[in-house]
């Protein structure tokens, strides 16, 4: 299997070349085109449970599909909105992804659900988080630009700009400064995130998109 | 008339440079700056071309304008600059032979000696294939520009290729397609959120956009104030 992201960062999509008896999961609605030997088998989400249990509380799909050649044969996963994607190479370690994040990974790789606390869920990041563990590849995507950084210490992220972390980093969501500007800065709230870890942000947010859009409107 | 893309492939640009007398059509509104020695003309039918009211309606129906623009070179070395309204691709075609079929709001521009209609694809295709009901057929010989929303990406088909509802940009009319479930069964393919695809049979090439609007606007339209 040969893949490679193109379009970085601003459309980008992954190009997966499958040799025959190759397998890939992806997200639902994810592939934007493939060739004719790519089969495509659709089952839960990690079990029955589990996958009604993040469609509710993550925002997660109930449904993965499996796509599995036939024969050497071509497929491009996409995402729904602009922005890069990221590749990573899990080892026996394990990486959470933030719900809309996951697209893809090899069928070695398990999907599991993890509670991400209340102070994820007052931070608007979601009760539920999606963790990727075992051996292969994960692709995941973000809505602009991926910026990747090791912390040691502590980082302050505004909301809705975290996509990845490692499970060594820990998340407590607070206020950007004082009440009176934490509120009238427009940071409002933020999470506080402490290393040590790889941690991934987007560089732009929906819901930035959307207020702009909002404000817009007529 | 020469041909360059800049921008790409996020806010994507074309640049065509025009001899004395040659000309191009364009999409309504996508001039962005020109030389002054182009003739601008607006006009309901392609050059030379037949239609008029007809093919203006035909247009409308397939996404596009009523209307056309017509550039023409009165002086050598002129140059124009054009660019569809959403970020986004740009490709050119040559179009030696036959047609090429273009999803509705694709059309972008194309040179004299290529004709353009709109073709219907049936009612069934129009309903369930995530485009318009009419698309943009162009013939003849010459240049055609082509935008998208998201990167162009080309496949040449030998024999067939699937292409999920709403990434298709052009094909050559030497294919044509059919559409199908997407997995081995109905309900799989409900439920895997790929539903209905696009399954092409033949040989020519295709053009796929990696991102597709509606995908986009079902996100972002949830986070919008009712008006």
């Amino acid at each position: 299997m040969q893949t490679e992201i193109r379009n970085r960062p601003s459309f980008a999509n992954v190009r997966v070349l499958l040799d025959e008896g190759d397998r890939l999961i992806a997200e639902a609605d994810a592939m934007a085109s493939m060739g004719p030997s790519v089969e495509i088998d659709t089952r839960w989400n990690g079990g029955f449970l589990p996958a009604v249990a993040r469609r509710v509380f993550g925002g997660e799909s109930l449904f993965v599909n499996e796509y599995k050649a036939t024969a050497k044969g071509e497929l491009v996963l996409t995402q729904p909105f602009p922005g890069d994607i990221e590749v990573i190479e899990l080892a026996g370690t394990s990486l959470y992804l933030q719900p809309g994040a996951f697209l893809g990974c090899e069928p070695s790789v398990t999907l599991g659900m993890g509670w991400a606390g209340l102070s994820s869920f007052i931070g608007r990041e979601g009760l539920f988080r999606l963790k990727v563990s075992g051996t292969g590849k994960v692709w995941f995507g973000a809505y602009g630009g991926i910026y990747a950084r090791d912390i040691d210490g502590e980082l302050i992220v505004d909301t809705g700009h975290l996509v990845a972390y490692e499970p060594s980093v820990g998340l407590q969501v607070g206020l950007a400064a004082g009440l009176f500007s934490s509120f009238f800065s427009g940071e409002g709230l933020v999470t506080k995130i402490r290393g040590p870890g790889r941690i991934y942000l987007q560089t732009r947010a929906i819901d930035g998109l959307a207020a702009w859009t909002n404000s817009h409107l007529y | 008339m020469q041909i360059e893309i800049l921008a790409r492939p996020a806010a994507s640009a074309a640049r065509l440079s025009l001899a004395s007398g040659e000309s191009v059509t364009c999409e309504v509104g996508a001039m962005i700056a020109m030389t002054p020695e182009l003739e601008v003309e607006t006009a309901a039918r392609s050059r030379g071309g037949s239609g008029g009211l007809i093919a203006g309606m035909k247009r409308m129906f397939a996404g596009e304008n009523f209307f056309l623009n017509h550039f023409t070179a009165r002086a050598p070395g002129q140059t124009l600059l054009i660019g569809p309204g959403l970020l986004g691709d740009i490709v050119h075609h040559r179009l030696e032979s036959g047609s090429l079929i273009v999803q509705g709001s694709s059309w972008l521009a194309s040179g004299i000696g290529v004709d353009i209609d709109a073709t219907f694809q049936g009612l069934g295709r129009a309903l369930f294939s995530g485009e318009g009901v009419f698309w943009v057929k162009c013939t003849g010989r010459g240049d055609v520009l082509l935008s998208s929303f998201g990167a162009i990406y080309e496949v040449d088909v030998k024999g067939g290729y699937v292409v999920d509802s709403g990434h298709i940009v052009a094909f050559e009319d030497t294919l044509q397609f059919t559409l199908g479930k997407a997995g081995k069964s109905w309900i799989g393919s409900f439920l895997g959120g790929e539903g209905l695809v696009c399954k092409f049979q033949g040989e020519g090439k295709l053009y796929c956009q990696s991102h597709n609007p509606p995908s986009f606007g079902k996100l972002l339209g949830p986070k919008l104030r009712p008006r």
